[in-house]
């Protein structure tokens, strides 16, 4: 079973939003998309569940495209967070639409969280704090027990203890294998620990796709002090300077070589300290270029 | 009439709609019908409705009416609302993902819409039919024919769903309900002007029509036109991308032939009218400019700044 977004473009106003997007995401993966604001998350998630029509290119879910066969689209769950249909209605009224679309709703689980997160079942779903229904949001994804779920920046307005249950859900939601998550934030402590693989949009294209694992295995982010004030052309080559403060220099080293290692040893730092990697780190590496991102020049 | 989940998805979504139309349909027809009835105790007639129902003609006079007025308002009313009620509260995004086929979507709401819409007037109908027979003034008799009665049915019938059609398909393509409401008025008050028009051309020129045959001959163009709009209608549907909702054409390829037809259409209406070519001169040029502005939105007040800082 997979889901295979291939080649997806859209346009607005004749101007590429998202251009020739390609990946592949299967059950029992949770794929983190970041990027900055207004690099298209939003319209690729949009595009692909067909709110927008495609330029070009096609979502594939197991080799058939869910334009040839629409009843596919049932397997993909995505609320739109900025335009829903759900304000009008009471949120016990919200699974009367779900359970017609999607065959394996659980409307008794919906109920339960509900009841378990303290949310009134007879509210209205306009007149909820954007945290609340940021979280009705999550249990309507949850309970649709479809296999492939987006999420736009689910945890945006939750508190940390409701974000930390919800996080807890999900991992729970993946570990049979029949589930996947596609979860965008700008937020990357959200997604740290979360994902599995994370994809990096830049300039309306998917510019990297991560496998989080091998990327630790191979990237490094050092703490370093000089003598000289001047930045060493090993670190000039081959590195991101996230900080520096006087000599202090914090530095990620996307591929971190043996060689590397030798030659920054060789110049006998005062300070050699490796620091856990975040993903805010990678980000920040990778996207350090033409974004307005760099913290030094 | 419910037999499939998007048929149940679609009465889910709209129910509240038809049952405060329903229950406005009959409290309006009804009480219009007391109102009527009330005013026969003055009319010096042994019978409400008049031999000429027994012929196959459309059958309305002061004191029946076959088909009721308000039907009309009521499809084009409920054509429009229907069709941008899912676009302004974000239904179609939840349509457009939910595992229907977009041509499924448009059909299917068609279908019920119209199923409801024809429920609606015949319940309406008899409840007022059945308001003259209970509610007659004494010794004043209520006696129908099926020959007038379903020729009005047929002709009134046609007629609603012409109009249906005009605000489906104007809902359909507008993204600013406002406009839509405000384009929707001028388009179908504009209506009158052009039955003026084929009254012309139908009585004169190489037609020699009677009423009779003016009136169908313009009931059935109106009826091939709704027809159209609901095939063209269900092609769009299936091309319509959410990221134009707001703007007051959701298709922009469409511009350039609402403008055309705009402008000949209103043009047209003046010139038609005898105007004189000075007041079909000035119509062109004004429909010209005002269909620019109003499609294409150019920012004049901004150009004319920037034009007089470069001075």
């Amino acid at each position: 079973m997979t889901l295979q977004v291939k080649q997806l473009s859209k346009q607005i106003d004749k101007r590429p939003i998202i251009e020739d997007i390609s990946f592949e995401w299967a059950p029992g993966e949770i794929i983190g998309l970041v990027g900055r604001n207004g690099v298209g998350k939003t319209t690729l998630f949009r595009t692909m569940m067909n709110h927008y029509v495609a330029n070009g290119g096609e979502v594939l879910v197991d080799g058939t495209s869910t334009l040839a066969k629409p009843a596919l689209q049932q397997r993909l769950f995505f609320l739109d967070t900025q335009y829903n249909f759900l304000n009008n209605y009471r949120l016990w009224e919200l699974p009367d639409f779900f359970k017609l679309v999607y065959g394996k709703f659980d409307q008794e689980r919906y109920m339960q969280l509900l009841a378990d997160f303290k949310l009134n079942r007879n509210s209205q779903y306009r007149r909820l704090s954007k945290g609340m229904r940021a979280l009705v949001n999550m249990i309507l994804a949850l309970s649709s027990n479809a296999t492939y779920i987006i999420l736009d920046e689910p945890f945006d307005g939750m508190d940390v203890i409701v974000r930390e249950n919800i996080a807890t859900m999900i991992i729970d939601e993946v570990a049979d294998q029949e589930k996947g998550f596609l979860i965008s934030s700008h937020d990357l402590n959200e997604l740290d620990g979360l994902s599995d693989r994370v994809l990096l949009l830049k300039d309306a294209k998917l510019l990297h796709d991560y496998n989080l694992e091998d990327v630790r295995s191979k990237a490094k982010k050092l703490q370093l002090v000089f003598n000289g004030k001047e930045i060493p052309a090993v670190l000039k080559a081959h590195s991101q300077v996230i900080r520096a403060s006087g000599r202090v220099l914090v530095v990620v080293i996307t591929d971190y070589t043996p060689e590397i290692d030798q030659e920054l040893r060789a110049l006998h730092p005062v300070l050699f300290e490796e620091l856990p990697l975040t993903l805010e780190d990678l980000f920040r590496a990778n996207l350090a270029h033409d974004t307005g991102y760099q913290l030094i020049k | 009439m419910l037999t499939t989940q998007l048929d149940r998805l679609i009465w889910r979504r709209h129910r509240k709609l038809f049952a405060t139309m329903a229950v406005l349909a009959v409290l309006i027809c009804v009480s219009m019908t007391f109102a009527t009835i009330s005013g026969l105790r003055y009319v010096d007639t042994t019978q409400i409705v008049d031999v000429s129902i027994r012929r196959w003609q459309v059958y309305s006079d002061d004191q029946f009416v076959a088909y009721t007025t308000f039907f009309h308002f009521m499809f084009l009313g409920i054509g429009a609302a229907f069709m941008n009620q899912d676009l302004k509260d974000n239904f179609n995004q939840f349509l457009f993902s939910s595992g229907f086929s977009r041509k499924q979507v448009y059909w299917a709401k068609l279908r019920i819409v119209l199923a409801v819409l024809v429920g609606i007037v015949i319940v309406v109908t008899g409840l007022q039919y059945l308001t003259y027979w209970v509610a007659a003034p004494a010794g004043m008799g209520f006696q129908l024919a099926w020959p007038g009665l379903l020729t009005s049915w047929a002709y009134g019938l046609m007629m609603s769903f012409g109009l249906f059609s005009i605000g489906w398909f104007a809902a359909l393509i507008m993204g600013q309900t406002g406009t839509m409401i405000l384009t929707l008025l001028g388009f179908t008050i504009s209506l009158a002007g052009l039955d003026t028009i084929y009254d012309n051309m139908l009585h004169g020129g190489p037609f020699h029509l009677n009423g009779s045959q003016r009136d169908w001959t313009i009931i059935l163009t109106l009826l091939i036109f709704a027809i159209v709009l609901v095939i063209w209608g269900a092609y769009l549907y299936n091309r319509s991308s959410l990221e134009h909702n707001g703007e007051y054409l959701l298709f922009p390829g469409l511009k350039l032939p609402v403008y055309i037809v705009f402008v000949v259409y209103v043009t047209g209406l003046s010139l038609f009218n005898q105007a004189d070519f000075n007041t079909v001169l000035i119509t062109f040029v004004v429909t010209v400019v005002f269909g620019y502005i109003w499609l294409w939105r150019p920012r004049i007040g901004e150009a004319w700044h920037q034009w007089r800082q470069h001075q």
